[in-house]
């Protein structure tokens, strides 16, 4: 079940500093955002990292035959999970999303993702295709996507179920499906945009309108929004320095410590923060990305890539969002926002692409 | 290529699609990189703007109002504190228990269901004032202070009007209709006026403040600036002086200007009113003033306008001077009326006067002498002088109301009656009577004009305003005469105002006129058949009683302008007034 200790001298420590580096700025931040003070965010946040380390270590030292079995396992059980919070789940934020489970609160969704993407790598190794990949074969991934992209939307959490579905075809788009399909798709989803339209309850059209125009709704919905821009804005070139930020120590700036915390950070340390960690978010996410394309089992290169691939793209639909490119949808920003679920799934898949990264391939790995 | 492998293929496919995935994630990123750099470097400014636009508040306090001085520098209108008890309503939910608490504690009285009635309608966010706070209330309630949340002590500024007698000329302030103007401004007489100079500028405050508006530091200050002080040519002595002279139960005025700089000296009206009332708001008062029949607020010195009587006589007797219509020694017999066209123009005194001259005329008040120098006078040109000694128009001076009276020609009678002139009607203007319509102010101005050869200053009140001449001079000779002849009212016996001299032979020597202002247009059968003697007539039927005055005789100085409605004959009431004022200011050498 476990590597040889002498493994964990082999991982990407580089990797792992990065990681480090990005969840101390996240600190940083935190204790910013509540105008310094490690109450009630950064402390909190900290007591988790350590918490978590152990599972995290724990993961690292996981045989990858270990993993590669249990995937099928592990979606069973999240999606038992996803049924279970839909039922028991307690409501917050509008949503039934977390679920209790050994007095910590779990929001299911963010490991469905993980568990979806492991799900994926193993059905299109498995698959073992010589050439691009038919609908049929698909069919079965893609019908998952759908049933973990509805259990979600129906807490109702549409930002994390977009989210999930995206993946899941990404994964399917990867294993190398005939481009014909993603083609077909994407000019379908296209011409029956305007019937979509019409079929959005009048409440959801209002809020894509105010998406597309903050100023319709500025004390409602669109306050947000306007908030968070004006306090990156205001930050300027190199920002009005380390709590120096009227927007987030006057409280303009709503759920500052999760969705908007990108905006906190930004409009402290201005264009040039905002590029700094845009960078080490870009490193983070190819280190693992450049590893997958030396290997040449589906299973590596798949969970490899997709996995890498979700931290960086949750990174930049929540930094979207702060800047008004796509609608707020809750989405928070890998080991910056405050919150345990999010730091948790984010450190698994760490873990997990740590402990891939450091493997030599025989021959065949899995069967 | 073992079946168990992935094939090379394969792989070239997964790396294919990683590049295209890869692309895709860091266009992506691009756009996310010159979007924010949009924001952050190419609209900066914008943003920072709106950040400080979020987070600043401007706060307005108040400038303090220039003050009002009289000519010796004594306050006539000044600031004062004033402290309230006030509620914010959202400061405590229990409210009312609190408004309970302070109404026990202070024993104060307080209608309690009509200030609930207010309260529940109020904003909550804004101050409610619950009562003035005195100064024994102010320490009882600091000392128990814990015991509210809601209610607070706001300091006020406030106008503050030390006497009632200057009210008519100072004025008061309101609320402004116009809502850029934060605090009151004058609304009445040099309040009014004079705002521009008295308002001073408002100073600001500006806050930083949470997004829920409540402040978390002062940024800075911008003090605010006192207004100017404006300073009256009035002397408060001489003001409040002339208000005991005016009796008490008629209405009336008294006007002193100084005849060298047209200083108004004082100027007195009543009756009169408390402006502090307007300040403290004390509505039930206010309604009161507005609804009283006696016009306290119609200040009758410059608002009031009467018919001069006989102290307009000597306008005709200038013009006919000028135009040769008579001179000194011309002589006309009164026989106690005048007739024109079968129609009796009747002397106040009805045995006649006998031979009589100019200086007769004046000095006992002729007024067939003047019917006879009427029907040879042109109305327009009486008119015209008139106006030329400062009658017919209103003065700048910044008093509210003021009107500009009227001595009447052809063509304003064409204008207003759609009637043409006849010469009856100059008869009777140039004993100061018909159209004739004249205010204390402009009266007193008159005997500027006439002591002044001419050309006179014109009435102000600013003791900084420059002094504007009008009018134009007439010959020297020609004033001679008239001063004399009003020298001769009150030094000569057969004078109408002789007996001045035995009421208080000490007092300074004045000259001066009489005049009987008449308020009902007595028929000439009435007047015929004597049922009109003052002493049998209701009061309000009463003459005015005019006399306008001017000392000392040797060097003339003041002049003073007296009216008193249904006071009588001008020589039994106005005149001792006037002497009595004419000493006073004499006396007090201004």
């Amino acid at each position: 079940m476990f590597k040889e200790i002498k493994s964990l001298f082999e991982i990407n420590w580089i990797y792992i500093f990065l990681l480090l580096i990005i969840f101390w700025i996240g600190e940083i931040n935190l204790y910013s955002a509540a105008n310094g003070s490690l109450d009630p965010w950064a402390m909190n946040q900290l007591k988790r990292f350590i918490i978590f380390l152990p599972i995290f270590f724990f993961i690292i030292m996981l045989q990858p035959k270990f993993i590669f079995n249990i995937a099928d396992i592990l979606l069973f059980l999240v999606a038992i999970g996803l049924i279970l919070t839909l039922f028991f789940g307690y409501t917050g934020m509008g949503a039934k999303r977390w679920i209790r489970v050994a007095g910590f609160n779990f929001q299911t969704s963010e490991f469905a993702k993980i568990a979806l993407i492991l799900f994926m790598a193993k059905y299109f190794h498995k698959l073992n295709a010589e050439k691009t990949i038919g609908f049929i074969k698909a069919l079965i991934p893609l019908i998952i996507s759908f049933i973990f992209f509805l259990l979600v939307a129906i807490q109702p959490d549409l930002g994390t179920a977009v989210i999930i579905l995206i993946l899941g075809l990404i994964s399917i788009f990867y294993a190398g499906i005939n481009l014909i399909y993603p083609i077909i798709s994407l000019v379908g989803v296209a011409l029956a945009s305007p019937f979509l339209w019409t079929l959005l309850k009048p409440y959801q059209q209002n809020r894509i309108k105010i998406f597309l125009n903050p100023d319709l709704d500025p004390l409602g919905k669109g306050y947000h929004i306007i908030q968070s821009k004006i306090a990156i804005g205001s930050g300027g070139k190199n920002g009005n320095g380390f709590l120096g930020g009227s927007q987030s120590s006057l409280d303009f700036l709503p759920e500052k410590e999760t969705d908007f915390v990108f905006a906190i950070f930004s409009e402290q340390f201005g264009f040039t923060g905002s590029m700094i960690v845009i960078a080490l978010f870009l490193i983070l996410f190819l280190i693992p990305i450049i590893k997958s394309f030396k290997l040449t089992q589906v299973f590596n290169k798949l969970m490899l890539f997709v996995l890498s691939f979700k931290i960086f793209f949750e990174f930049l639909i929540n930094i979207s969002m702060t800047i008004g490119l796509v609608p707020v949808v809750g989405v928070a920003l890998p080991f910056m926002s405050y919150g345990g679920s999010s730091l948790l799934s984010n450190l698994i898949i760490c873990a997990l692409l740590l402990n891939f990264m450091s493997i030599t391939e025989k021959k065949r790995m899995f069967s | 290529m073992e079946k168990n492998n992935t094939s090379k293929d394969s792989i070239k496919i997964l790396n294919r699609r990683s590049f295209i995935i890869l692309t895709i994630g860091l266009f992506l990123s691009l756009i996310v990189v010159i979007r924010l750099f949009s924001l952050q470097i190419l609209n900066f400014g914008f943003y920072k703007k709106k950040s400080v636009e979020n987070k600043v508040s401007v706060k307005a306090t108040p400038p303090l109002r220039g003050d009002i001085y009289d000519t010796t520098k004594k306050l006539l209108a000044g600031n004062s504190s004033s402290y309230e008890f006030v509620i914010y309503k959202n400061l405590n939910k229990n409210y009312q228990k609190e408004i309970e608490k302070l109404n026990s504690l202070l024993s104060l009285n307080l209608n309690l269901d009509e200030i609930n009635k207010k309260l529940y309608k109020f904003n909550q966010y804004s101050a409610f004032k619950i009562t003035s706070a005195s100064w024994e209330q102010i320490v009882s309630f600091e000392k128990n202070k814990f015991l509210f949340t809601s209610i607070k002590i706001i300091e006020l500024k406030k106008r503050y009007y030390p006497y009632k007698n200057l009210s008519q000329i100072i004025g008061y302030l309101g609320r402004s209709n116009d809502s850029l103007d934060l605090y009151n401004k004058g609304v009445f007489h040099l309040e009014k006026s004079h705002d521009d100079l008295l308002k001073g500028k408002p100073g600001k405050i500006f806050n930083e403040v949470n997004s829920k508006g409540k402040i978390i530091r002062e940024i800075s200050i911008e003090e605010p600036i006192k207004g100017k002080d404006l300073n009256l040519t009035i002397n408060l002595d001489l003001q409040n002086y002339c208000q005991s002279l005016l009796p008490k139960n008629k209405k009336g005025s008294i006007v002193i200007i100084d005849k060298s700089d047209g200083s108004i000296l004082s100027m007195n009206s009543n009756p009169t009113f408390d402006a502090q009332v307007f300040e403290d708001r004390k509505n039930k008062e206010i309604n009161n003033l507005l609804n009283d029949e006696s016009k306290p607020l119609f200040n009758r010195a410059f608002s009031g306008f009467y018919p001069p009587g006989s102290v307009f006589k000597p306008i005709p007797a200038l013009l006919g001077l000028q135009n040769n219509l008579i001179n000194e020694n011309t002589e006309i017999f009164c026989k106690g009326h005048s007739s024109l066209k079968d129609r009796n123009y009747y002397c106040w005194k009805k045995r006649g006067h006998g031979k009589v001259n100019l200086k007769k005329a004046i000095r006992e008040s002729c007024d067939v002498y003047f019917y006879e120098l009427a029907k040879k006078t042109d109305i327009n040109d009486l008119s015209a002088l008139a106006t030329n000694l400062g009658l017919n128009q209103k003065y700048e001076l910044g008093l509210s109301n003021s009107q500009s009276g009227l001595v009447p020609n052809k063509k304003w009678k064409r204008a207003y009656l759609d009637e043409s002139w006849y010469q009856g009607e100059t008869l009777i203007t140039c004993i100061g009577q018909g159209y004739n319509l004249t205010s204390p102010l402009q009266l007193a101005n008159l005997y500027s004009a006439i002591l002044n050869g001419g050309k006179y200053p014109l009435p102000r009140i600013n003791k900084e305003s420059d002094i504007i001449y009008s009018g134009k001079s007439f010959n020297i000779n020609y004033q001679n005469i008239l001063l004399e002849s009003l020298m001769a009212v009150v030094q000569e016996p057969t004078g109408t105002a002789f007996k001045l001299n035995n009421l208080h032979p000490k007092y300074v020597k004045i000259g001066g006129k009489t005049g009987t202002s008449q308020v009902i247009r007595i028929k000439e059968e009435e007047r015929e058949d004597d049922l009109y003697k003052t002493k049998d007539v209701d009061d309000r039927f009463k003459d005015h009683s005019v006399f306008v005055g001017y000392a000392p005789l040797d060097n003339p100085k003041f002049i003073a302008s007296v009216i008193i409605e249904n006071g009588g004959s001008g020589s039994s009431v106005a005149a001792p007034i006037a002497h009595n004022a004419l000493n006073f200011a004499y006396n007090l050498d201004v």
